[in-house]
């Protein structure tokens, strides 16, 4: 009721909130990049014929680039809210309520919505992009490979389509669940009206759009030929598309950053009364762990790609050795962020098959508290182990037998993971379903996953394995096979909660199949290469190794159709799916209890917990 | 049912479709997809015996409005450049005589080994038609190293260093009336896929001067094809 | 595993699904155990030194090491998978459990895991702390390596130098390695060896060949355009055979 009167008050004069919106944003960004293009191409001296680094076209591609991300940012109307708190005018309820996306249907999704389930839907739709573009990248890679002398995409271009595939899989996979199902589930699973930070979280979501841009706008000019690990001195060499790599991973960094710090407190403090640490459910631990690994991580990964912004474009030697810097530092910062960041794809993605494991079993977790001990264990471990992608660098010879220690102790959390879901399945009552399969697949390719991290782990078996396409397989096990199998059972289990509908049961077992069996033969094959002597990276190899990389092209051919029909049971489903009821699963935790389509605050009464969500069956004793 | 079959076979050839656009898209983004075969010219003697003769003419330029890439001088009218194309593509075993014409300057290499003359016949070339093993490692201007993968087919190296037109017969505009001209010849093994490219670090204001035109196909670099 | 450690049935292991557990857990990890190691042994390089067989024999253990665990996991998986499925839209009946927590199951997992985890850690670090010493071998050959972009190149003690590799059979060898633009990695494939050749530094790494044969270098760090076409050979000769190139080839350089 007060909420009418006040938007009658507001009504004659429009917010500019209300006017502001993707094509604003995107006006915006175009414009002041233009602006700021043209300006800079007018002002900026020529290099002198003798400079060590030519670096007038960076400073003019970052500065654009940067024009483009606050123009967007301003579009979007990221900064209305704190331009307005620093007026001393905060917004008002009903323009709180505007932001929230009530009663505005479809084009709230076009805006900068604060409302958690509107974020975790416009999240999901880029994963899914980001998944579509990457995946693409991926097949011209095996198609490039499927002949020894490759030659169907030259050097140049092989190289950036490497890179760029390796990176939009790395934040494809970081966002896959904390993103969609981290923000539309997760406030309602721990009973909140919505994050702690509504407009933050429109932030992280924009940010990543924002970040999108000059990738894209980086493949035309020369391109990302680095590798996604985009190390220096090679990156200082590489071409203008670099600066897009740096601006992307920058704009992301702020991203994981923001939502970061909102799921973490949103977690902390607003938990429903009741839900004791005992009674939270393990995947609200997985989404928190990895946001929290995350907000270490991050702000490393930003600095390495800023110094490395100074280096193209203000001629600083941070990293180059003639000029006094060391590419080891960059190797360090690198990975200080790397490998706590593969911790923040998986842990969330098993902590997802955790939390579905009692249900397609019917019966508790088995050793909640293994399961909580063994994310914390995999998360605290994960900073202390970064060098070991560094064995071979030659930068501390002292240092590998350290590392190679703190590497294998993380075998002892992890093996705790898969106690816990072994301990779920034994003697439960399995209902097959694609969830529950995936967990199957999960155990499988983990393991594999796992026990070659083994050979890589150590420090002799590196020196032969490092840098070939071994290791590239190894790290497709973990992300794809454990992670991103997650993500897709996700996907498939709260679907009736974001839809409404159910997922096509047939489609669902189709794509399964498909990707999980294409994905087997992809990565065995890749395995066999990489121990035949395969570099990575290669845009031709020797015909010994065509047998296997053809075998490998095939099974990534499958794994496309896979996800062709997985995404064809996504849209479909969500058109003209059966309809859900409101627990098809008859599942415990609470964003079963509401009802579809969910109200705006999720909750009439906020609910009380008594118990935690793991409640099947009964003890016999 | 059939109808929903067909949906799926639909998004899965759209969805297939749209890579292989990509696919086609990225593929054709070459900028050195023209080959210049070598001219056969008879037979030659040599120590392994009387063999198919061929030649190769080509020249280096100190930017881009020569060679292959236009009279606008293409994306990158500042790069240095190899020319008239860089792809080419000689016969398995015969005797190939390169003429390399050389209108650009230089200084020093990173490394003095590509100063030497190596893969030749005698390890010998002719520069200005005087015969030479080795040039001074500070007056190199571009060099021509031809190598490739070790495993699968026979191996193959060539490198000979292109000497540097002197700082004062490089003109303001144009190209120098006195090029350096090497001719060497060397003998190909069996088929194979082999590149060549410049080790003689000319991508100016680049990191070790190895970026710019150094790492972009189509200006100091290219494929060597030795055809069966 | 929950029944296992428990102490309110005397009689679990005669109880059928961990009979049956017990037995595919066998079969798993032989299976696993050889497959895994056929997979490696048989895909990886023929060695060309002490130190690539030394990384296959690790492997080797390691594999017969891991197949227990994976076969465990493997084991409940098939039981569970076996066991009475329910299929449809509404989930079976919920099941009751004897225990839903286990600390002594867990205890066990983590100590053996542990175990394996120490098992792991020392047989890597004795074959590493045979490859530190080599590096320190005073009777070693020297050879200084130059990492290029897309080349490699080599320099002998006698001032002789090569882009493809030359060395002695059964006489240890020292590189130092370095590279005058961007990181490469040195990668002498079927010696086992690798060690990253950065701009302005030098690194090292030493091995002995032991066998006579043409092999193959790479570079396992992308450098730019033409990473995939950094590769050479490395020639292993007979010490006669190796003194006779070192000598032409040192005159050769010094003669011009």
């Amino acid at each position: 009721m007060t909420t009418l009167t006040q938007q009658k008050e507001v009504a004659p004069k429009k917010s500019i909130i209300e006017k502001l919106n993707v094509f604003t944003a995107l006006a915006l960004g175009v414009i002041s990049a233009i602006v700021v293009w043209r300006i800079s191409l007018a002002l900026l001296p020529q290099d002198s014929e003798s400079a060590r680094l030519f670096s007038r076209e960076d400073k003019i591609t970052l500065l654009s680039m940067c024009a483009w991300f606050v123009g967007f940012m301003t579009g979007i109307g990221a900064l209305v809210g704190p331009f307005r708190w620093l007026m001393g005018k905060d917004l008002s309820h009903s323009e709180n309520m505007f932001l929230a996306g009530e009663n505005m249907g479809p084009k709230r999704y076009f805006r900068y919505t604060t409302d958690h389930k509107v974020v975790g839907i416009q999240y999901l739709f880029i994963t899914i992009l980001i998944f579509f573009l990457g995946g693409g990248l991926a097949m011209l890679i095996r198609t490039n490979l499927g002949t020894p002398e490759g030659g169907w995409l030259h050097a140049q271009a092989y190289n950036s389509v490497v890179g760029t595939h390796g990176i939009l899989m790395i934040v494809g996979t970081i966002i896959m669940v904390t993103g969609p199902f981290g923000n539309f589930i997760m406030p309602i699973m721990i009973g909140a009206r919505d994050m702690a930070f509504p407009r933050l979280n429109a932030l992280s979501f924009w940010l990543i759009v924002a970040a999108a841009v000059p990738l894209i706008w980086g493949q035309f000019i020369g391109g990302i030929t680095t590798g996604w690990s985009a190390y220096n001195p090679l990156a200082g060499q590489a071409p203008l598309g670099m600066d897009g790599y740096i601006m992307y991973i920058c704009i992301f960094a702020i991203s994981t950053m923001v939502a970061g710090a909102n799921i973490t407190t949103t977690v902390v403090k607003m938990r429903a009364k009741g839900m004791t640490w005992n009674r939270t459910p393990i995947f609200i631990y997985g989404v928190v762990a990895s946001v929290a690994l995350a907000l270490p991580a991050f702000p490393v990964f930003f600095l390495s790609q800023v110094l490395s912004a100074f280096d193209r474009a203000l001629d600083t030697s941070f990293y180059n050795t003639a000029g006094g810097g060391s590419g080891w530092l960059y190797e360090n910062l690198f990975w200080i962020m790397g490998h706590p960041e593969v911790y923040v794809i998986l842990i969330p993605a098993i902590a997802a098959l955790m939390e579905m494991a009692p249900v397609f079993t019917r019966r508790p977790l088995f050793s909640f508290n293994v399961a909580v001990l063994g994310i914390a264990g995999i998360s605290g471990l994960s900073v202390l182990v970064w060098a070991h992608h560094m064995y071979i660098s030659g930068w501390a010879p002292l240092l590998n037998a350290p590392f190679m220690l703190t590497t294998e102790l993380i075998s002892i959390p992890t093996g705790m993971l898969f106690l816990v879901l072994v301990g779920t399945l034994w003697r439960g009552r399995i209902w097959m379903t694609m969830p529950l399969m995936s967990i199957m697949a999960l155990l499988w390719n983990f393991m594999i996953g796992g026990v070659t991290g083994i050979y890589l782990s150590d420090v002799p078996a590196d020196a032969f394995l490092h840098g070939s396409m071994y290791v590239t397989a190894h790290f497709h096990f973990t992300l794809m096979g454990a992670g991103l199998t997650g993500a897709i059972a996700s996907l498939v289990y709260w679907f009736p909660k974001m839809t409404g509908r159910m997922f096509d049961k047939t489609l669902s077992w189709i794509a399964f199949w498909l990707v999980q069996i294409g994905f087997n033969v992809a990565f065995i094959g890749m395995f066999l290469v990489g121990l035949a002597g395969q570099p990575r990276r290669v845009e031709s190899y020797a015909p010994t190794f065509n047998t296997a990389n053809l075998v490998t092209t095939i099974g990534a051919y499958i794994v496309m159709i896979g996800m062709l029909v997985l995404l064809h049971g996504v849209v479909s489903s969500a058109l003209n799916g059966v309809k859900a009821p409101k627990n098809p699963w008859q599942a415990k935790t609470l964003e079963w209890t509401v009802d579809y389509p969910i109200p705006l605050e999720n909750f009439d009464v906020l609910p009380t917990v008594t118990t935690d969500a793991y409640g099947y069956g009964k003890a016999k004793s | 049912m059939n109808k929903r079959v067909l949906a799926v076979l639909g998004t899965v050839i759209l969805g297939a479709g749209v890579i292989a656009g990509i696919g086609t898209y990225v593929a054709a983004a070459k900028n050195d997809s023209r080959v210049l075969e070598a001219t056969p010219a008879g037979t030659m003697v040599t120590p392994q015996g009387t063999l198919p003769h061929a030649t190769l003419a080509i020249s280096v330029y100190p930017d881009s409005m020569a060679g292959s890439h236009g009279d606008n001088g293409g994306a990158h009218p500042g790069y240095v450049t190899y020319g008239p194309v860089t792809n080419f593509e000689v016969p398995a075993h015969s005797v190939i005589t390169m003429t390399v014409t050389n209108y650009d300057g230089g200084e020093s290499l990173n490394n003095d080994y590509f100063a030497r003359v190596r893969g030749t016949i005698d390890g010998s070339a002719t520069l200005n038609g005087q015969r030479m093993t080795q040039i001074s490692p500070d007056a190199v201007g571009h060099t021509f190293t031809v190598h490739g993968l070790a495993v699968g087919q026979d191996e193959f190296f060539v490198s000979v260093p292109m000497k540097a037109v002197a700082e004062e017969d490089m003109p303001e505009e144009g190209y120098t009336s006195k090029p350096n001209v090497t001719v060497f010849t060397f003998i190909t093994g069996g088929p194979g896929e082999y590149i060549w490219n410049c080790e003689y670090p000319c991508g100016d204001g680049t990191i070790a001067k190895f970026g710019a035109a150094m790492s972009t196909m189509g200006y100091m670099s290219g494929h060597f094809t030795v055809k069966g | 595993m929950s029944n296992l450690m428990s102490p309110k049935s005397p009689q679990w292991w005669k109880k059928d699904d961990v009979k049956k557990t017990f037995i595919l857990w066998i079969l798993c990890t032989a299976v696993i155990g050889y497959v895994g190691v056929e997979f490696h042994v048989r895909n990886l390089v023929n060695p060309a030194s002490e130190t690539m067989s030394s990384i296959i024999t690790l492997m080797r253990v390691f594999t017969w090491a891991a197949a227990p665990v994976a076969g465990l996991v493997s084991a409940i998986s098939i039981t569970v998978l076996t066991s009475k499925r329910h299929y449809g839209d509404n989930p079976p009946a919920e099941a009751d459990h004897e225990i839903r927590n286990s600390p002594k199951a867990a205890a066990v997992w983590i100590v053996i895991s542990g175990l394996l985890c120490l098992f792991a850690l020392v047989a890597g670090l004795i074959v590493l702390q045979q490859d530190n010493e080599a590096i320190l071998d005073s009777k070693a050959i020297q050879v200084n390596v130059t990492g290029q972009q897309w080349l490699w190149n080599f320099d002998y003690e006698n001032g002789a130098r090569s882009e493809d590799l030359y060395l002695p059979v059964d006489k240890p060898v020292v590189f130092h390695i370095t590279s005058v633009d961007v990181k490469h990695s040195f990668w002498v494939v079927q010696m086992g060896i690798k060690m990253d050749a950065n701009p302005g530094y030098t690194t090292e790494t030493a091995v002995t060949p032991n066998k006579i044969g043409v092999f193959d270098v790479r570079c396992a760090e992308l450098c730019g355009l033409l990473h995939a076409y950094m590769q050479t050979k490395v020639h292993v000769l007979s010490q006669a055979d190796y003194d006779a190139w070192l000598s032409a080839h040192g005159a050769t350089e010094a003669g011009a």
